[in-house]
């Protein structure tokens, strides 16, 4: 099955997502607040980098070259949204971020495992099995965390923060209108309710009238802080492009 | 935080050998950081987690006694060289 445009365009939003979560999660390696979480951490930042790599080879077919893909496209190339650009050096932005994401992307997944196209669902139903712990992870670790006074505020004040982008998130950009529900699912804003009805159920009702997308939020627009991360994981192969690691 | 005892066991007829501890603030984490920290190399098939609290020691004063206890070595020559006469002799 060929994929047109719009399938394509879907695709490459969550693949540009899945590849900066990652690259966001891996900052936490060796400064994570304890050993343990330290390397489940790292570890589920891995997966979301499979995921991406899973991702770009449908969007470009398995004669890709991921690499050249991830890392060499023009930033004016990129459609990730905001939420995955931002730094969250905090844990506990970065911890409820993994929550929201997770949630976002667990939807995503099941979207995508009624394909039509058997590769779309191949890598859709495996990536499922790695969420299904990954959400566990981010709960148990908020279980542990809820009801105790300075964690209940900094995860306020990072849920404040976070959701406006979050929601954001559910836009997959003017490029993916029309894409065939038959191959990669209903479009992206309808699992947005879905999702806020999880939100609801994990950290309380949530006052979602006054939750919008931060002004000027686009796809094939990069934030403030696209640069940053970009560069950082460009380093080697700005330094050499012929490095093999 | 508590101590916990990872065990794993691998396909097939292996019993439960001991991976490693690790420490968690509840028994949840605990599962899901032993699964990142020593079997997400599909190290094990399965997992049992335990609250090291929750397991039975004893130490080296209980278990002194049975150290000089040579008569509990038996490497049964004496019962195979009582055989091979009997053999011998029949």
């Amino acid at each position: 099955m060929k994929l047109g445009a719009p399938e394509r365009a879907v695709l490459l939003a969550f693949a540009d997502d899945e590849h900066l979560m990652g690259q966001r999660h891996t900052e936490w390696i060796g400064v994570a607040p304890f050993l343990e979480e330290d390397l489940a951490f790292s570890s589920i930042a891995q997966d979301e980098l499979g995921h991406a790599v899973a991702l770009y080879e449908l969007v470009g077919g398995h004669d890709t070259e991921i690499d050249a893909y991830a890392f060499g496209r023009d930033r004016s190339a990129w459609r990730s949204c905001w939420l995955v650009e931002q730094p969250c050096t905090d844990w506990a932005a970065a911890l409820v971020r993994h929550w929201l994401y997770d949630t976002a992307e667990w939807l995503r997944w099941e979207a995508l495992s009624g394909s039509a196209d058997e590769r779309v669902r191949a890598v859709a139903e495996r990536a499922l099995q790695e969420e299904r712990y990954h959400r566990r992870h981010a709960d148990a670790l908020l279980d542990a965390l809820v009801g105790d006074e300075e964690a209940d505020r900094r995860i306020g004040e990072a849920l404040d923060h976070l959701l406006p982008l979050a929601v954001a998130l559910f836009d997959a950009g003017q490029e993916a209108s029309g894409a065939d529900v038959t191959v990669v699912g209903p479009p992206l804003v309808e699992l947005v309710n879905p999702w806020r009805a999880e939100v609801d159920r994990r950290f309380g009702p949530r006052p979602w009238s006054s939750v919008e997308p931060p002004a000027g939020h686009d796809r094939a627009v990069r934030s403030q802080h696209f640069d940053e991360v970009h560069d950082r994981m460009r380093e080697v192969i700005s330094l050499d492009p012929t490095a093999t690691w | 935080m508590r101590t916990y005892e990872v065990f794993l066991k691998r396909e097939g007829k292996d019993e439960f050998r001991h991976a490693g501890s690790l420490d968690a603030a509840t028994p949840e984490l605990a599962l899901v950081l032993a699964r990142e920290n020593y079997a997400r190399r599909a190290e094990g098939r399965l997992m049992w987690v335990v609250d090291r609290a929750d397991i039975l020691t004893a130490d080296e004063s209980f278990l002194a006694p049975n150290v000089d206890r040579p008569h509990r070595h038996n490497d049964g020559a004496l019962v195979a060289a009582r055989r091979r006469a009997q053999r011998e002799s029949s």
